[in-house]
C-alpha cells in the first residue's frame, strides 16, 4: 500500500515542479495576450533562442546555465522589443484581408527563427552536462524511517524556486511600479489608458520584450534538465497557449495556477494512463477549459471574489 | 522549351554518372543521417568509411579502380532517405546501395531498392522485419534485434540470474522491435516480464513511468533507446534512486561515448548489448580501433566497425562481380564469404530471414567512465562488476 502512496506522491511532486516551469513559460504569453491581444505563436522559438545563447555561453565560456539567467533574458528582451517595434507594430497598422494577421506574422517569425537556428547550429542535439544534473534531495536522508521515498531533483527544484522568485518579481513590478501599472492599464482598456497619458505604444513594446525575457528565463532553467535542438520550440508554444487559455487570457495569477494544474494533470496522466497519453491529457484539459470554463481559472477566481 | 532543357540536362548527368563507372574510378553515393537527431551515429559511420576508403584505395582500389565516396544527408527522416535512394538509383544509375542508420530509414531505402531491383546492404539497422520480407535484393551485415541481446542474455542468465524484467522502449521501429524480441527471449529463459512500456522519443520527464517501474521492483531494467533518451532515463533513474540488480541497454544509444558524456555518473555500471568491441580477435579489428582512436580521440562504437567492414564487403563484391549491372552485383554480394574486422561475413537465408549475416554479440559495461567489454569472458577487456552498488552507496 505504501508503494502506491509513494508512486502518487512522487508523481505529484514531479507534476508540481513541472508546473512551476510551465507557469513561467505561460506567463510571458498571457502578458502579451492581455496587453496587445496578440497570440504570440513564436513564444517557443524565443525560448529556443535563449537556450542556444545559454548553451553557447556554457560551451565557449563555461558559464553555468543558471548564471546565463543574467545574460539571455536581457538579450531576449532587446530581441522582443525589436520584433514588436519593427515587425509587429507596422503590421498592426495596416488594414488587411485577415483580421488577425499579426498572429500569422508571429508564426512566420517563429519559422524564420527555427530555420536560422537549423542553418547556423544544425539540428544536432546539444546538451549542457553539468555536474549537478542528476543530483537530488531524498526524504529518506532527512527522515530515516520514512515509509515512502520522495526525491526532489536538484535542477527541477532550483528551476521551480527560481520560477517562483521570478514570478514574484514580476508581480512586484506589475503591482508597485509605474511602468507596471501603466502596462496593466493598457491591458484593461487601451483607449482609456491613452487618454490618461500612458504611452501605449511604448508599453506594448516593453510588454513584448518582457514576455520574451520571461520565456528566456524559463529556457535557461530548462537547459540542464533536457537537451536542445532547433525544433524544440513548437511544443512549448503549444503548452504556453494551453496555459494561457486554462488560466484566463491576460491573467498572471491564472497562468500560475494554470501551469500548476497542467503540470500535475500531465504527470498523473503519464503515470496512471500511460506515458504516451500525456499530450492527450494536455489537449483534453484544453478542450475542457474552452468548453466549460471559457474565461479560464481567472474567471473562477473573479466569480468567487478572490481577485478583482 | 524548359522541359527540353531539363531533359537534356538529365541525359547529360546520366551519361556522366554512367561514365564515372567506366573510367578508372568507381563513384558511390552513401545516404546517412549527417544532421538531426541521429547525427552522432552518422558521424561515426562516415569517419569509419573514410578510414576504410583510404585503406582500400591504398591497396589498389577495386580491380585497380579507385573508389570514391560521396555522402547525402537524410537527416534521419525516412521520407528524405527514400528520395535520396530514388535519386541514387534513377538519376545516378548506381547499381548498388548501402548504409543508412535508423531502422525506419533503412526500411524506406530497402523498399525502394527492392522495387527498383537494385541490391541494398543494410549495415547498422536492427529491426527484424527488414530482412524478413522475402526481399531478394536486400542484404544485412549486422545481426538483428532478435540477436542483439544474445551476448547480454548470456551474461544475464549465467551471472545475474534475474527472476523479473521491466522493459522500456522508444516508440519507433527500432525500439518496438527490440522490446518485442527481448520480451520473447526473456520469457523463453523463464524471466517474468513485469512491464513493457513504450515512450515517445524526446520525452522530457520519465519520472511517472519510472515510478511505476520502481513500484514493480524488477530485477533487471532493460531499455531500448537512442542516445539522449538513454542519458535522460539513467539520470532520472538515479534521481529516483531506483535500485535494480542490473540496468541494461539494447545497444544504440547506450553503446556510444555520448551516453557516458551526458549521463555522467548515472551511466556507471550500466550494461549494454553490443555487436562489436575493440577487443574482438577478428582480423583488422584492433588496428581499425587504434586508427580510429588516433584520428578521433576515442574508440569507435560497433556502428563504426560495421561501416568500416561494410565498405570491404562492397569492394569485395565489386571485385568479384561478372558485370556492373544491379543483378550481377546482387549475385556477387550473395556469394560473399569473407573475414572482416566485424567478423565472418556470409549472407544466409534461414530462421525466417533472407540474406542475413549472423554474428556473435557481446556485452559492454560502463566502468570508470568508459565502456569495457565484459561478456563473453573470452573477449573481455575488464572483469564485470556484479552485484552493482546501490545508488545511495555510490559516491
Amino acid at each position: 500500500m505504501w508503494v502506491q502512496v509513494e508512486v502518487f506522491m512522487q508523481t505529484l511532486v514531479a507534476g508540481i515542479l513541472l508546473g512551476g516551469l510551465y507557469a513561467l513559460i505561460g506567463i510571458g504569453m498571457t502578458l502579451i495576450l492581455g496587453v496587445m491581444k496578440i497570440i504570440n505563436l513564436t513564444h517557443g522559438q524565443l525560448m529556443m533562442v535563449a537556450m542556444y545563447i545559454a548553451f553557447w555561453m556554457f560551451e565557449l565560456f563555461h558559464i553555468d546555465p543558471y548564471l546565463s539567467l543574467f545574460i539571455a533574458p536581457p538579450l531576449l528582451f532587446v530581441l522582443g522589443v525589436g520584433l514588436q517595434k519593427y515587425l509587429v507594430n507596422p503590421v498592426l497598422k495596416v488594414e488587411s484581408i485577415l483580421p488577425h494577421n499579426q498572429v500569422i506574422l508571429t508564426v512566420g517569425i517563429g519559422l524564420v527563427l527555427q530555420n536560422l537556428a537549423t542553418i547556423f547550429f544544425t539540428s544536432d542535439y546539444r546538451s549542457t552536462p553539468v555536474d549537478y544534473a542528476s543530483s537530488a534531495w531524498y526524504l529518506s536522508d532527512l527522515w530515516a524511517g520514512t515509509p515512502v521515498e520522495i526525491s526532489l531533483s536538484l535542477p527541477w527544484t532550483v528551476s521551480f524556486c527560481l520560477s517562483v522568485s521570478i514570478t514574484l518579481l514580476l508581480w512586484f513590478f506589475l503591482a508597485k511600479t509605474d511602468t507596471g501599472k501603466s502596462i496593466r492599464a493598457t491591458a484593461q482598456d487601451k483607449d482609456a489608458a491613452m487618454l490618461m497619458g500612458v504611452n501605449v505604444s511604448r508599453m506594448q513594446v516593453i510588454t513584448f520584450g518582457l514576455g520574451a525575457a520571461l520565456v528566456a528565463c524559463a529556457g535557461c532553467l530548462f537547459l540542464p534538465i533536457y537537451y536542445l535542438f532547433p525544433a524544440l520550440g513548437s511544443q512549448f508554444t503549444l503548452i504556453a497557449f494551453v496555459i494561457t487559455i486554462l488560466g484566463g487570457m491576460g491573467s498572471t495569477i491564472g497562468a500560475i495556477l494554470g501551469g500548476l494544474i497542467l503540470g500535475v494533470f500531465e504527470s498523473m496522466t503519464a503515470t496512471y494512463v500511460g506515458m504516451g497519453w500525456a499530450p492527450v491529457g494536455r489537449f483534453a484539459i484544453f478542450v475542457a477549459a474552452l468548453v466549460f470554463l471559457p474565461g479560464g481559472v481567472a474567471s473562477l477566481l473573479k466569480s468567487k471574489k478572490l481577485t478583482k | 522549351m524548359r522541359k527540353w532543357i531539363a531533359l537534356a540536362a538529365a541525359c547529360c548527368l546520366t551519361v556522366m554518372s554512367m561514365t564515372a563507372f567506366a573510367q578508372d574510378k568507381i563513384a558511390l553515393t552513401v545516404p546517412l543521417p549527417l544532421t538531426g537527431g541521429q547525427a552522432k551515429f552518422g558521424e561515426i559511420i562516415k569517419k569509419s568509411y573514410d578510414i576504410a576508403l583510404e585503406e582500400i584505395n591504398a591497396k589498389g582500389g577495386v580491380n585497380g579502380k579507385q573508389l570514391v565516396l560521396s555522402y547525402e544527408d537524410s537527416q534521419g527522416k525516412p521520407e528524405i532517405a527514400r528520395s535520396i535512394a530514388e535519386k541514387i538509383i534513377d538519376v545516378q544509375k548506381q547499381p548498388v546501395l548501402f548504409a543508412e542508420y535508423t531502422s525506419a530509414c533503412a526500411k524506406a531505402v530497402a523498399a525502394v531498392a527492392e522495387e527498383r531491383k537494385t541490391p541494398y546492404m543494410v549495415i547498422a539497422s536492427a529491426a527484424d522485419e527488414i530482412t524478413q520480407q522475402n526481399y531478394k535484393y536486400v542484404f544485412r551485415l549486422n545481426p538483428t534485434n532478435a540477436y542483439y541481446s544474445e551476448g547480454l542474455l548470456g551474461f544475464m542468465s549465467d551471472v545475474v540470474k534475474p527472476q523479473s524484467v521491466a522493459i522500456l522502449y522508444e516508440s519507433s521501429d527500432f525500439g518496438t522491435s527490440g522490446a518485442e524480441e527481448m520480451a520473447k527471449a526473456c520469457e523463453a529463459k523463464g524471466m517474468k516480464v513485469l512491464m513493457k512500456e513504450k515512450y515517445e522519443k524526446g520525452a522530457v520527464d520519465f519520472k511517472p513511468i519510472l515510478s511505476q517501474v520502481k513500484a514493480a521492483n524488477p530485477d533487471v531494467i532493460f531499455m531500448v533507446s537512442y542516445v539522449m533518451d538513454a542519458a535522460l532515463l539513467m539520470r532520472q533513474i538515479k534521481e529516483l534512486r531506483i535500485d535494480a540488480k542490473l540496468f541494461a541497454g539494447g545497444a544504440a544509444g547506450f553503446a556510444i561515448p555520448e551516453f557516458i558524456d551526458n549521463a555522467k555518473d548515472a551511466s556507471e555500471f550500466v550494461v549494454t548489448a553490443t555487436l562489436w568491441s575493440p577487443q574482438v580477435p577478428y582480423p583488422g579489428a584492433k588496428e581499425f580501433a587504434e586508427k580510429y582512436k588516433t584520428a578521433h580521440g576515442s574508440y569507435p562504437s560497433y556502428h563504426g566497425a560495421l561501416a568500416y567492414s561494410s565498405l570491404f564487403v562492397i569492394a569485395d563484391a565489386l571485385s568479384r562481380t561478372k558485370g556492373m549491372t544491379a543483378d550481377d552485383i546482387r549475385d556477387a554480394l550473395a556469394a560473399t564469404n569473407m573475414k572482416t574486422a566485424f567478423g565472418d561475413v556470409k549472407f544466409e537465408t534461414k530462421n525466417g530471414y533472407q540474406n542475413q549475416n549472423f554474428a556473435e554479440t557481446l556485452a559492454l559495461q560502463v566502468l570508470g567512465g568508459k565502456h569495457e567489454t565484459i561478456w563473453p569472458e573470452k573477449y573481455a577487456s575488464a572483469k564485470y562488476v556484479f552485484p552493482i552498488p546501490k545508488w545511495r552507496e555510490r559516491k
